[in-house]
């Protein structure tokens, strides 16, 4: 298949592993796969913390379930991202390991406290979540059906994440204030969770036209702001004044001024370079590195596939 | 023996039955703690998830012990988060903190553990409390998986290994380091002659000991290790008479982090002006 | 030799075990599968596999875990009430719903 027959083609779970796809298809695939893998992974670290820091046992048990959960979807999203014969899950492991992995921005800001928790756990994977369910017609065959999974799963994070804030907002005074402020940290960065508005984001273009992805950030970013900040009103968060955001009634959209969220930050945190992600990225790698005389010893013999071989999966 | 009715107890039955449960639940509390470092940080992804599965399970049965002490009039804030870490009764084994890399502790551990657990559900088959014999049945099936899969690792590591691979070395140092720590799991808390002779366990825990060698000292032998002498801790600490390390100290006040900053509005905050004249 | 067939009817679907075929060797296996499995019943794809690379776990086994024998319900979205949800959320809640109700039907039985 060339491209041209690939666009023509492109529908919900159009192509799979039986199909030659051309170079810009897999590639353009692997990418996004890899670095929605690389997401589940360093979201997981993130949240890690509150597996031990969970104030009940019920909570302990939720949390680290949902860790789980998450390092499961990457399991799931680099078998599907290996499918496509461009790399294998041990170099996507070892890209992220050593910083060339790109993942989501909001992954790159360690969490101070359990206030921050429902930031990630309800408005940023509800945002996850809404893109994910996009996803269910994605073009590439394996991903989806990740997708179906991850999707079956991630219903308990969120209200397991919107549990956690009805309780801090429902909580002393010292504990809205601290929630609020958890807000107004995060807020931004949640709103950059989608990319710039007012560009169609590099790679956006042609995933759309091979089916890849199905909705453009700006309608995701839409639909999102649609249903959270009804939620984030409910629990008595207040909205910060900035960034300025304008609803227009007669296009049902939110408008962002773009000038007002700190775009240089976001291009430091997409290269992996802001100093506490990147020591988020450097840890993790430092502990892949610590076991990595495990995979040596439960090497199978007969695979050669060890860190340092260079010839990806044929297909 | 006479089986002992949970809502009529005597001083001396409802001491034995507590100090009993406390010694599974705070032992299954702080296993499944100790199993969590491991999430994120799996050899592969694949053990990351069984880690936490295991973790899940060991927080579930340590759940069903402390509903057990509820029922006799505590909370889970008494139980756990408000409790001197002082009075938890686990073995130190549990509680020590794991190096970097330290695959070889994490599993060896529990299988030591794992062995230990069986023997002592196994104990309590005969229990004249009624409400530990209707659980126990669901805690031995998870069990069962768990000692199946620490012991499959042992094999893997292990397997085709000559002296001075890495994997035995490393698991030659962590049985080394956790062995004394391994023999506080058959260390009595101050009412086991109460427990033993009530029945709540009839087996005394320094009697399991001699099973436990049994079961453990051949397999570790098998593995290529030498199992050193059975000496408690030089440190002295024993665990379920509430001595322990400092990795216990250190353990406790982070997984009570959270607890202790949640909800603490200091009073003088009434005197808030929006609080008064209303 | 025996081998189990898989069948995928069609395109995007899923590969369903559908039967064995006895051969003496993977290309004859896949020979006979496509006569015997996907004669009358469309097929788009066959997966054949010996028999014996096939690990197998069954429930009623000892030291068989599956989905754990005590109680689980942490994990679960309907162990939340939260309200109303976006309808991706609602969805996956629903999913589960549905298996949650499926678990709790065979474990009656």
């Amino acid at each position: 298949m060339n491209i041209e027959q690939v666009k023509e083609r492109a529908g919900p779970r159009e192509f799979g592993p039986s199909d030659e796809m051309p170079e810009p298809y897999r590639k353009a695939a692997t990418r996004m796969i890899q670095f929605h893998a690389n997401s589940e992974i360093m979201g997981a670290l993130i949240e890690r913390p509150f597996i031990r820091q969970a104030p009940s046992l019920e909570r302990k048990l939720a949390v680290s379930a949902q860790v789980q959960d998450e390092i499961g979807h990457g399991q799931l999203l680099y078998r599907a991202a290996e499918q496509l014969g461009v790399k294998t899950r041990e170099e996507m492991l070892d890209e992220l390991a050593d910083g060339r992995g790109k993942f989501l921005n909001c992954f790159h800001y360690p969490l101070d406290h359990w206030y921050e928790l429902p930031m990630i756990m309800f408005f940023v994977d509800g945002a996850a979540m809404r893109r994910q369910a996009s996803l269910k017609r994605t073009s590439w065959e394996p991903y989806a059906h990740a997708i179906d999974k991850i999707c079956f799963e991630e219903g308990f994070h969120i209200k397991h994440g919107e549990d956690i804030l009805r309780e801090i907002a429902t909580g002393s005074r010292r504990d809205k204030e601290l929630l609020q402020d958890a807000f107004e940290k995060w807020w931004p960065r949640i709103l950059q969770f989608f990319g710039p508005t007012d560009d169609d984001s590099t790679h956006g273009g042609f995933a759309q036209e091979v089916g890849l992805k199905t909705m453009s950030n700006d309608d995701l970013r839409n639909a999102f702001l649609n249903a959270y900040l009804p939620k984030a009103e409910k629990y008595g968060l207040e909205i910060p004044e900035y960034p300025r955001i304008e609803y227009d009634e007669s296009r049902d959209h939110y408008e962002i001024e773009n000038s007002d969220l700190d775009w240089a930050e976001f291009e430091t945190v997409s290269k992996n370079e802001y100093p506490p992600g990147r020591e988020q990225i450097d840890s993790r790698g430092r502990r892949q590195e610590a076991v990595d005389w495990v995979r040596e010893a439960i090497m199978d013999d007969s695979t050669t596939a060890v860190t340092g071989t260079t010839g990806a999966a044929a297909d | 023996m006479t089986e002992l009715d949970p809502r009529d107890l005597s001083e001396t039955e409802y001491a034995a039955v507590t100090a009993e449960l406390e010694t599974l639940a705070d032992d299954q509390f702080v296993v499944a703690e100790r199993y969590t470092d491991w999430q994120t940080r799996g050899p592969t992804l694949e053990a990351d998830i069984a880690v936490a599965n295991i973790a899940q399970d060991e927080y579930g049965h340590a759940r069903l012990w402390y509903d057990l002490l509820e029922d006799l009039g505590h909370t889970e804030q008494e139980l756990i988060w408000e409790r001197d870490p002082a009075s938890f009764r686990h073995a130190t084994l549990l509680e020590l903190g794991y190096e970097t890399g330290g695959w070889a502790d994490c599993v060896l551990r529990g299988y030591l553990y794992d062995v230990f657990e069986q023997l002592h559900l196994g104990a309590l088959e005969e229990t004249t409390y009624p409400r530990i014999a209707d659980r126990l049945g669901k805690v031995q099936g998870e069990e069962g998986y768990h000692r199946e899969h620490t012991e499959s690792w042992l094999d893997r590591l292990t397997e085709d290994a000559a002296p001075g691979d890495e994997a035995l070395v490393r698991l030659q140092a962590a049985l080394d380091r956790l062995y004394p720590h391994a023999l506080t799991l058959f260390e009595p808390t101050e009412h086991e002659t109460q427990i033993v002779e009530l029945g709540v366990r009839s087996t005394p825990l320094a009697d399991l000991r001699g099973d436990w060698l049994a079961i453990t000292t051949p397999f570790l032998g098998g593995l290529g290790l030498d199992v050193p002498d059975p000496e408690l801790p030089e440190s002295g600490v024993r665990g379920r008479d509430g001595t322990h390390t400092d990795d216990w100290e250190r353990l406790y006040n982070e997984f009570t982090y959270t607890y202790e900053m949640l909800d603490r509005e200091p009073r003088k905050l009434l005197v808030d002006p929006d609080e008064v004249g209303g | 030799m025996r081998f189990e067939v898989f069948r995928q009817e069609k395109r995007k679907e899923y590969h369903q075990h559908v039967g064995d075929v006895h051969a003496p060797d993977m290309e004859l296996a896949k020979q006979y599968a496509q006569v015997i499995h996907a004669r009358r019943k469309p097929a788009n794809s066959l997966w054949v596999v010996p028999k014996d690379e096939i690990g197998t776990v069954d429930a009623d086994e000892q030291s068989v875990e599956m989905g754990g024998t005590t109680q689980k319900q942490y994990r679960w979205a309907t162990n939340f009430a939260t309200g109303e949800m976006p309808e991706e959320i609602e969805e996956s809640e629903r999913e589960q719903q549905s298996v949650e109700r499926d678990a709790a039907g065979e474990s009656d039985d």
